[in-house]
């Protein structure tokens, strides 16, 4: 705790401990916010110096807002919705700060080494289908997930044998019975079973989520070191439950849009496996250049985890609505299906603004101006979301982790 | 939706028009062959904003013509590469290239001089940055060469397009962010301590010299003294395909035949030259020159 001469302090400092007259009676009571008057006090009594609390302690919204903007450095100044946006992030690290949290500086915020990860292709070898396929020669997929498709392709399979399924994995179908009881159901009395998970959310709407969930648990395995995976998570599913939100609000299923959420960074996970070392270079070179992660993904690699996705979810035959939305996120108008996709597109850009609260250390995307025009939205609703987003994300979340 | 969301503004720089973008974007590939993409146009407004306001100046157009037209220019040039170039590098980075290289071209090289009875060596690091990367070099081929150094004569040009990195690199003295890619038994074996710092030991320095090259400088690039190894790692990203193929015709008129490019981790001649020889070498391609 520093202790800073009388002469020294400055207006809006705390005090951290209290101060006593010369006679032992308090003057200021610890926590006290200094004022002019509080400064003239001390000096008339002869008060040398005083303990006050970390600077960090006392970060304002002109703080919060810069380092917030040092994410926003590369989007649309001039975007409502970015702005709109900027206030969210500024807001949310202004909040954080007040709980305790330091801002990480810029050293900090650099990758770590990880000088002994090899890649399995070498430079000049690597495309995104060539990644592909080297995983799907090479490892299984879990045989639910096609029993999954099967079903929900089938015209007539029933919702018990669906229900059946889901209920032979224990695993899945905790995390989905967790899901079905969180905010975002809200089921008035508990959910304990998947057949009547079932009954509540839809058959078709619950076998998309399983199919979610089964492909998601496929990449557990990422080498720590290269990436913190909570951090990851927290990322897809913060997007996930915000592609939901903007969903219910288009008139779209929520379901198929928070899959498509929770997997859209899913060709990332693939570049993890496969390109270890790159993908460090990527993320370093996207810090030091203030770029989003995909752009130096296309400038280092010459594709994006986008081109990943795209191919690997035709390799998994993953329902093509869905994909599209997936593998549209950073270019949305070009997706067969603009509006799924500009709902991931504007997700991602929000859950990057959101991280930027939670120690995110990559440059918000850009938004794409007639992927916005196509939700046809008010910046302030974006706001609005936020509020619905804050009551059932963390429960979402738990139902993951 | 809470009572200081209207005190904050997003855009806090002077915009840039797309006039204005195109000057600066020209003035800065013709001096240094760095392309920068329209779609960094909010980017370069934000980085160049401090930059502004400390000259004193209302638009970028003022800028553009301060570079081109004030005395002052010269010196504003020195700010304006710190501006746009950035400089990640430590020491010993990308390691398993290094040892690759150490072990197959380095040894290749050295046999090929021994052959000839030519104790000489001579390297150039294109866009050496703060120095570590030459320095790492010359720490390599102090180990390769062993007690044979002294018999030796070993040079590296290394070159930079920031008169700032290369005043740093002068000074060969380095703070932990340098290190983040460095054992402790490297760091005892070449170092010496400087304060809270780290000084490179004067036998490593004196095999490396620093000199401001902008590679886009046909003649400066001329100078350069023939080499049997070119490394140019994670520069040729930052330039386009007419600037890549340029340099990469720059390096092999460099390199004396039998000599090696290296290039960073995710760099390839893909596209830009057929000239070299790949050559795959465990973690990285090495481009020979025939």
């Amino acid at each position: 705790m520093p202790r800073i001469a009388t002469s020294a302090l400055k207006p809006g400092m705390v005090l951290a401990t209290e101060v006593l007259s010369r006679d032992g009676r308090v003057l200021f009571t610890a926590g006290a916010a200094l004022e002019p008057w509080h400064v003239q006090v001390l000096r008339t009594l002869g008060v040398d110096a005083v303990e006050v609390t970390e600077p960090t302690a006392r970060i304002t919204l002109d703080h919060a807002a810069e380092y917030a903007r040092s994410f926003f450095l590369y989007v649309n100044p001039d975007h409502p919705a970015m702005q709109a946006l900027f206030e969210i992030a500024a807001e949310r690290v202004l909040k954080r700060a007040e709980q305790g949290w330091v801002l990480p500086d810029l050293d900090t915020r650099q990758a770590r080494s990880v000088e002994h990860l090899s890649d399995v292709f070498g430079p000049d070898q690597a495309s995104a289908k060539e990644i592909v396929r080297h995983e799907t020669e090479l490892a299984s997929f879990p045989d639910l997930y096609f029993r999954l498709k099967e079903m929900l392709d089938s015209p007539t399979s029933s919702a018990r044998r669906i229900a059946d399924l889901i209920s032979g994995d224990v695993g899945l179908s905790a995390k989905l019975l967790r899901l079905v009881n969180s905010p975002i159901y809200a089921p008035v009395t508990p959910v304990d079973s998947v057949a009547r998970a079932v009954t509540l959310v839809g058959t078709d709407e619950l076998a998309t989520l399983a199919l979610g969930i089964t492909a998601i648990n496929y990449f557990k395995d990422i080498p720590a070191e290269l990436i913190d995976m909570e951090t990851f998570w927290r990322h897809s599913i913060t997007c996930a439950v915000l592609a939901m939100l903007l969903a219910k609000r288009q008139g779209l299923p929520p379901e198929r849009c928070f899959t498509a959420g929770l997997l859209h960074d899913v060709g990332r996970l693939l570049l993890f496996k496969k390109l270890p070392y790159a993908s460090t270079e990527v993320m370093i070179h996207a810090r030091e250049n203030f770029l989003p992660l995909y752009e130096a993904e296309r400038i280092l690699l010459e594709f994006d985890h986008t081109d990943v996705s795209r191919a690997l979810l035709a390799e998994w035959r993953f329902p093509e609505a869905m994909a599209g939305a997936i593998s549209g996120h950073h270019d949305p108008m070009a997706a067969p299906d603009p509006r799924t996709a500009s709902i991931q597109h504007l997700a991602d850009i929000m859950a990057n603004a959101v991280g930027i609260a939670d120690g995110g250390m990559y440059a918000v995307p850009d938004l794409n101006p007639a992927a916005w025009d196509e939700l046809v939205m008010q910046p302030t609703e974006l706001h609005a979301l936020m509020v619905s987003f804050d009551g059932q994300f963390e429960r979402t979340l738990a139902a993951f982790l | 939706m809470t009572l200081f969301s209207s005190a904050i503004t997003l855009r806090a720089a002077t915009p840039i028009s797309d006039a204005e973008f195109k000057d600066l974007r020209d003035f800065i590939y013709q001096r240094s062959g760095i392309w920068v993409d329209e779609k960094r146009k909010y980017l370069f407004e934000n980085r160049f904003h401090k930059r502004l306001a400390t000259l004193g100046l209302k638009s970028f157009d003022e800028y553009v013509k301060l570079l081109k037209f004030d005395p002052r220019a010269g010196e504003e040039m020195k700010t304006l590469w710190e501006i746009v170039t950035t400089n990640e590098t430590s020491f010993f980075r990308d390691i398993k290239q290094l040892e690759s290289f150490q072990k197959v071209i380095l040894a290749e090289v050295l046999a090929e001089q021994r052959k000839k009875g030519r104790l000489e060596l001579s390297i150039w690091s294109a866009g050496c940055s703060s120095g570590e990367e030459p320095y790492t070099l010359a720490m390599l081929i102090a180990e390769s060469l062993g007690l044979e150094l002294p018999k030796w004569k070993v040079s590296t040009t290394a070159v930079d397009l920031s008169p700032a990195m290369i005043a740093k690199a002068k000074e060969a003295t380095y703070g932990d962010y340098a290190f983040k890619t460095t054992t402790e038994e490297q760091k005892k074996k070449y170092f010496i301590p400087a304060g809270a710092q780290w000084k490179v030991k004067p036998e490593i320095a004196r095999m490396v010299g620093f000199q401001q090259m902008n590679l886009n400088d046909d003649a400066a690039v001329r100078r350069v003294p023939k080499s049997q190894i070119v490394f140019c790692r994670n520069v040729i990203i930052y330039f386009d395909d007419a600037m890549r193929t340029k340099v990469a015709r720059a390096f092999y008129d460099n390199l004396l035949p039998g000599g090696y490019l290296l290039l960073g981790h995710s760099e390839t001649l893909h596209k830009i030259s057929t000239a070299f020889r790949p050559k795959f070498i465990p973690g990285a391609m090495a481009y020979r020159k025939e």
